[in-house]
């Protein structure tokens, strides 16, 4: 799971020169991480929904802790499926 | 009816295949073509995330205006374009016709001033930006307004002209308004110093020399050619360059 969304990343977000294996899991997605931005953040929200059929409520959850990482982002999207 | 001396401090152009002055007096004469599957390269100054976002369109723009900036420093910009990125928009509008929802940075750099935005943060440029879409009036107003900001504080002025072809869904016909190939041509001007001298003025012939993505490339080989001046109107103004 963790891999398959570093994939998404790298490919909604057009990080050409970045692998799977460049983006630890536990590394912040945001600002100092991994540098990405907030529209990254609408794009990624766009791309997630897409292809898990979750969507991330920016007024009801809480967005900052989903997105801090990798690992978050897998873990709250496997169990808003569940 | 004189508008203003002025100074061609230094120019540069980018189409696919054409990456430098050099490459511009070969094409002039003859003797080289476009290359139509080119990219234009960009300065590794201009950060990696950054990047990722640029259209070909807006890599033209960058590649042109790169050489025309001095390290470090600041300077007013002036953008001028037809059409700007309105493909863009126009796949943007076939998404949603199509009941799919558009990606989020397609729809913030889907505005005309997209690429002077991306520029004023590539290269941390602070000073004044005006991005001019001059419908039927062509290359002129890019001048008017350069010349506006020269005459107030700006020791320079860059100013970028740019277009690409338009996509087939617009009706062209019977309007000159669309250039076989993309191009961005950037010019640093100055009310003195050292350079190519030119004088603008406004003319009262009455001319045909098409729209935007048109003149560009006539300007561009006015710049190249022998010929001290060059007239361009469209359905109304027309203006004059001349090199003194």
């Amino acid at each position: 799971m963790e891999n398959e969304l570093k994939q998404l990343i790298i490919d909604a977000l057009d990080l050409e020169d970045i692998s799977v294996d460049d983006i630890d899991s536990h590394d912040a997605l945001f600002n100092e991480g991994l540098g990405l931005d907030s529209i990254d953040a609408l794009e990624l929200g766009l791309a997630i929904r897409k292809k898990y059929n979750v969507k991330i409520d920016a007024e009801k959850e809480d967005v900052v802790k989903i997105f801090s990482s990798v690992s978050a982002l897998a873990k709250y999207i496997e169990s808003a499926r569940s | 009816m004189i508008v203003s001396d002025f100074v061609l401090r230094e120019w540069s152009a980018w189409a696919p295949g054409m990456n430098c002055k050099a490459d511009w007096k070969e094409w002039y004469a003859g003797r080289r073509t476009i290359q139509h599957d080119d990219k234009a390269i960009i300065s590794d100054a201009v950060p990696k995330m950054l990047q990722r976002r640029l259209s070909p369109l807006a890599r033209a723009v960058f590649n042109a205006s790169d050489k025309c900036l001095e390290p470090g420093k600041s300077i007013p910009t002036v953008f001028s374009s037809a059409h700007g990125e309105v493909c863009k928009s126009l796949e943007m509008l076939k998404t949603i016709q199509a009941g799919d929802e558009i990606s989020p940075t397609a729809f913030s750099l889907s505005v005309h001033n997209a690429i002077a935005g991306l520029f004023s943060i590539a290269y941390a440029n602070s000073l004044e930006s005006t991005v001019i879409a001059p419908g039927l009036e062509g290359i002129a107003p890019a001048f008017i307004e350069a010349f506006g900001l020269l005459s107030e504080t700006a020791n320079e002025v860059l100013l970028v002209l740019y277009d690409e072809p338009i996509a087939d869904f617009y009706p062209i016909s019977p309007f000159n308004l669309n250039a076989e190939i993309p191009c961005a041509l950037a010019l640093r001007i100055a009310l003195s110093g050292n350079g190519l001298p030119l004088r603008f003025s406004r003319s009262l012939e009455s001319r045909d020399d098409g729209e935007h993505p048109v003149q560009l490339l006539t300007f561009l080989r006015f710049l190249l050619a022998e010929e001290s001046s060059l007239s361009l109107g469209n359905q109304g103004h027309s203006w004059r360059w001349d090199k003194i």
